[in-house]
């Protein structure tokens, strides 16, 4: 169980002590990751000249984009989509006219990049990925990882044989409010986390409009892949990742069981994919994380609810709420001498005890509330330049992914599918 | 009773025909949709030839205005505009080209105006109690001592590099609240375009609008620019056709103090509310730019908004001031004669 428990703790202990002495402790590897993190995530003044490619400038990949033009020294080269319309909307957000292509290889053949952006659709990341690191070139790959356990597995080992960095896109490892919280989570203030609750809810048929006439049904299945399989794995991919990502950090381990189930409910459009999924992933002694996603409401919106034994931590897109349970009975101390002090009488209301009895919770308050794709963005860089292991590396991607996968071969199978140990 | 008066924007060369050999034009439907960003109500209204096909372009529509309220609003610490507020006093801060656009847009229109038009502004109006909906009067040297904060001057832009850095080495809180709401509505006509969508309105909590081509068999989008000294009474009823018209008052927020009315909408110039002014209506083909000047011209005087209007090509203004400062009415470059039935407000004072 040592193996499963260090395994994915973000820059990982075991990583971390991989390298080093054998006889420093899990608490000191602990705090030297916590030291390079901070280092990861800290602007930096370094500008030297960095070119990057990017293959699939779709609507995340132009996000990607506009947080990489953050970054002194960043300079976008070149593009490579089959889909033509994206080159002028990348042109669009550049400012200036990106030299394109229309297969990724002829990308991969140019002389002048130092690093690359993967922003395809999840079943095509492994066919881009691996050739980009085996360019020689470092690599930024959106989640999910990949489509299968194999496919995550040879992204990582393509990493390692190159030498070059690999950085997922779980872009919540980065985000200042939630390390913050994680942070007083595993410093024990909400006490055991036993359970996690993810629910991300929208209100929306998760389409994206074809523009022109299609009468052969291609630019459909481009343009939205998210509704069929052959390159997706649905919203327990598309939406599940992130959080299965936070369950495995808060949790210090990769999920061992998944169950799932899903139906398409409202949207009978010809599409493959459910549109609402619910699944229970497994931990170590007995732990638990749910997660459920629904397109015809969204009240819930995007939350991820911990639930220790002291207390509860609410995480949203924005922001991080703690409550409290109320108080175990504590042996009181006496005075010794048997005198009462006496209490002083006044009203009874107070705030807190309004329902729900909870209170409205303590906000978390940080002094530094950055966007957290672009800390994740600024620290690819940092990490190129300075050739250092990633927060969120090959690790982190797989496994997220390994929840990701077998909860789909879990609903597909109507069946608990237990998930093996692997690593990188 | 003020006429009503319509007037088309753009010259239409063709007229809609019947014609045998034509195509007889798909059978659209309108749709429309609310959304809640930017500390408003955004609507659209579109033509489309189904529900499906309106659902998803209005998804991609709200998605974008809630991109860029991330990208740019100053409630949000994690928002681009805020990281630059944060920085740019200790160091340069890069910034990628939409938002280094959107910020030179702002100082274009602050050097245009000599700076009656001022994102750098919020310290004030938070020294005024705006922002807590308790108005107050701030002493003199309280507002003297935010003059380091405040400025767009102090902006300095790198268009080589897009850096941005603030001269005084003070943070500054930038904020997006006159020109924001604007830029997110070019931005989502450009998307609405880019689908095959012909006409459709939207619009920012009835404060801005942008009006893409004609609802069908019109020659635009009706729009009423109600009279603030006859309440209930429209002044001028115009028709928008690819085009924006952006309107400034002082309705909604404001406090009144000693029986006098403090705006929300200051002159950065005195730090203190604008004054004078009653309404501002602006039209421009950029609702980025209506949206800026529906701000300025509430700030500056009449003649140097004339000035300035006849100037900027493509605009036109329609303002209400309040006697004897400021005229009563005032038509720049407006189609008709809206000023002329306007009536001078019988009251020294607007009614509260
Ligand atoms: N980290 C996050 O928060 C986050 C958010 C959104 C999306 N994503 C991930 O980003 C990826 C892309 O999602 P998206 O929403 O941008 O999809 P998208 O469809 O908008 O973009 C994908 C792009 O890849 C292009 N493409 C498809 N096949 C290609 C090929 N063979 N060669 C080159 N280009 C090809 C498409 O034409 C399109 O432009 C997905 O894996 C998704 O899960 C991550």
């Amino acid at each position: 169980m040592i193996a499963r428990r260090l395994f994915l703790q973000g820059l990982s202990a075991t990583a971390i002590t991989a390298g080093l002495a054998p006889e420093i402790s899990a608490q000191e590897a602990a705090s030297q990751a916590e030291t390079e993190a901070a280092r990861q995530i800290a602007p930096s003044a370094d500008s030297s000249p960095l070119r990057v490619g990017i293959i699939g400038p779709g609507s995340r990949g132009k996000e990607l984009v506009r947080n990489l033009l953050r970054v002194p020294g960043v300079r976008i080269v070149a593009a490579a989509d089959v889909y033509p319309p994206r080159f002028d909307q990348l042109n669009q957000v550049c400012g200036y006219t990106v030299p394109s292509h229309t297969d990724y290889r002829a990308l991969l053949d140019r002389k002048d990049l130092d690093a690359i952006v993967v922003a395809t659709p999840l079943g095509l990341h492994a066919s881009h990925v691996i050739p980009a690191l085996q360019s020689g070139r470092h690599v930024y790959g959106e989640k999910t990882m990949a489509y299968t356990v194999d496919q995550a597995r040879d992204i990582a080992a393509a990493a390692k044989v190159s030498n070059r960095i690999y950085q997922v896109g779980h872009q919540y490892r980065y985000s200042p409010w939630i390390r913050a919280a994680i942070a007083r989570v595993k410093a024990g203030e909400i006490g055991n986390v036993t359970h996690i609750l993810g629910y991300w809810n929208r209100n929306n048929d998760w389409r994206r409009p074809v523009p022109t006439a299609d009468p052969s049904g291609h630019l459909e299945r481009l343009i939205n892949w998210r509704l069929y399989h052959e390159w997706s794995l649905g919203l327990i991919a598309e939406l599940g990742s992130h959080h299965m990502d936070i369950a495995n950090w808060i949790f210090g381990s990769a999920p061992t069981t998944a169950l799932a189930s899903g139906s398409i409910c409202c949207y009978h459009d010809g599409r493959e994919t459910d549109d609402n999924v619910q699944v229970v992933l497994s931990y170590p002694a007995g732990r638990r994380f749910i997660f459920t996603s629904m397109t015809d409401n969204a009240k819930q919106g995007d939350q991820l609810w911990l639930y220790g034994t002291k207390g509860s931590l609410n995480v949203t897109l924005e922001d991080a709420t703690f409550f409290y349970e109320p108080r175990q009975i504590v042996k009181a101390p006496t005075n010794g001498k048997g005198e009462e002090k006496g209490v002083t009488t006044s009203a009874s209301y107070r705030p807190e005890g309004e329902m729900p009895y909870r209170g409205p919770g303590k906000p978390l308050t940080i002094a530094n509330p950055e966007d957290a794709t672009t800390i994740a963005i600024r620290a690819f860089v940092h990490c190129v330049r300075t050739n250092t292991q990633p927060i969120a590396n090959a690790d982190v991607g797989l496994g997220s992914a390994l929840g990701v996968i077998h909860a789909n071969q879990a609903l597909r199978e109507k069946k608990e599918v237990a998930i093996p140990l692997i690593s990188t | 009773m003020v006429a009503l008066r319509a007037a088309l924007l753009s010259v239409l060369l063709t007229v809609p025909c019947v014609c045998a050999n034509t195509p007889a034009p798909p059978i659209v439907h309108r749709f429309h949709q609310n959304h809640l960003a930017m500390g408003t109500e955004f609507t659209l209204d579109l033509y489309a030839p189904d529900q499906a096909l309106a659902s998803e372009v209005a998804a991609q529509a709200f998605d974008e205005i809630d991109r860029l309220e991330a990208l740019l609003s100053n409630y949000r610490p994690a928002s681009e505009l805020s990281r630059i507020g944060r920085e740019a006093a200790a160091h340069p801060v890069i910034t990628d080209p939409e938002t280094f656009h959107f910020l030179e847009r702002s100082l274009f229109w602050s050097r245009e105006s000599d700076g009656a038009f001022d994102i750098t502004v919020g310290p004030v109006l938070r020294a005024w109690g705006f922002f807590f909906h308790s108005g107050r009067i701030p002493s003199s040297s309280e507002l003297v001592a935010l003059r380091p904060r405040v400025g767009w001057q102090h902006i300095h832009l790198d268009p080589g590099t897009r850096a941005v850095s603030f001269m005084t080495r003070q943070p500054m809180e930038l904020d997006p609240g006159s020109i924001g709401k604007g830029f997110a509505i070019d931005a989502v006509i450009a998307i609405l375009r880019e689908q095959g969508i012909t006409s459709a309105f939207l619009s920012a909590g009835n404060s801005t609008l942008y009006g893409l081509g004609a609802p069908p068999g019109a020659f635009g989008w009706p729009v009423h620019v109600p009279d603030p000294h006859h309440p209930g009474q429209p002044a001028a009823t115009i028709l928008l056709h690819d085009t924006s018209l952006s309107t400034g008052a002082c309705t909604e927020k404001f406090f009144v103090h000693n029986g006098h009315r403090y705006c929300h909408i200051f002159d950065p110039r005195t730090l203190s509310p604008a004054e004078g002014m009653l309404q501002t209506s602006v039209i421009a083909p950029s609702a980025t730019d209506s949206d800026a000047l529906s701000t300025v011209v509430f700030v500056l005087d009449p003649q140097a908004t004339r000035y300035l209007l006849e100037h900027t090509p493509e605009t036109r203004a329609l303002l209400f001031g309040q006697p004897p400062d400021h005229e009563a009415c005032l038509a720049i470059n407006w189609e008709g004669s809206p000023c002329t039935s306007a009536k001078p407000s019988p009251h020294k004072d607007l009614p509260l």
